[in-house]
């Protein structure tokens, strides 16, 4: 990696690491969601950095621009509690199994990354986005239309869930 | 260090807080926020191994894209269910909810 791209690696990573941090040990939610926030813009700095300026798009335009602002709809909607959802200390076993099966997959997982390194290439491949089209159009086509079809169902479902008929109470 | 096994880190990283903010989280839009960030993990680890190998750059980054649509319904299904649930129970906190125990 040019030194560029290191201290760009640097800087996204602190960025994500920071916002990683605040969503989770945050008491208030909408300060853990302005830190998933945070993390998600990270995360489409690092697609930059790999060469796929679409995919930062996309993780822009779905991430920070749909999901976001469908969980602060679920802060809005279920009257969080003035002192933070999370005010109260969780108990000291909970804590310690939490990290302990955090801690599991992070350490397996670590160590095949860290052992058994893949062959890399420096420089990651740049991909038109035309190609992307094709594919999409092309070999890809069935998951490409199942994906409309899923989120054609989970809206309608989401709809239908929350419905809430005039004469009722 | 190659280039591959750092953004594979970063994205373990981030599928660990996420894990380690599910079993924290106490609230069911907490858990909600911890599910994304792997989600992002996920993607991230998707797209990194697909640019930076010899496989397939174009697969990679739809099976990214395919994940965002996903988390995208997933996102939606799961606010209307704690719409229902607050409305129900008057409450979001997963105590709360766990009537089998009862």
């Amino acid at each position: 990696m040019e030194v560029l791209a290191k201290i760009a690696f640097g800087v996204y990573t602190l960025v994500i690491l920071g916002g990683a941090v605040l969503a989770v040990s945050s008491s208030s939610l909408v300060r853990a969601l302005i830190g998933l926030i945070t993390t998600l813009v990270g995360v489409a700095g690092m697609y930059l950095l790999l060469a796929t300026p679409f995919m930062a798009f996309m993780q822009l335009l779905i991430y920070v621009g749909a999901v976001s602002v469908l969980i602060f709809f679920a802060v809005m909607l279920t009257r969080a509690e003035q002192g933070g959802d999370e005010a109260d200390k969780a108990p000291m076993k909970r804590y310690i199994f939490g990290l302990a099966a955090t801690m599991t997959p992070a350490a397996l997982l670590g160590w095949m990354i860290m052992t058994r390194p893949a062959a890399s290439v420096a420089v990651p491949v740049e991909v038109p986005i035309k190609q992307l089209g094709e594919g999409l159009l092309g070999s890809y086509f069935l998951p490409f239309e199942l994906i409309s079809v899923i989120l054609m169902v989970a809206m309608s479902g989401a709809v239908l869930l929350v419905w809430e008929k005039r004469g009722k109470k | 260090m190659s280039a591959l096994t750092l953004f594979q880190l970063v994205a373990l990283i981030l599928l660990c807080a996420g894990l380690f903010g599910l079993t924290q989280r106490r609230s069911l839009v907490g858990m909600l926020i911890s599910v994304e960030l792997m989600l992002n993990g996920a993607g991230l680890s998707m797209v990194a191994a697909a640019q930076l190998t010899d496989f397939s750059a174009v697969m990679g980054q739809l099976g990214t894209l395919f994940v965002m649509g996903l988390a995208a319904a997933e996102a939606t299904l799961v606010l209307a269910m704690i719409v229902v649930v607050a409305r129900r129970f008057k409450s979001a906190k997963s105590s709360d909810i766990t009537t089998l125990k009862e």
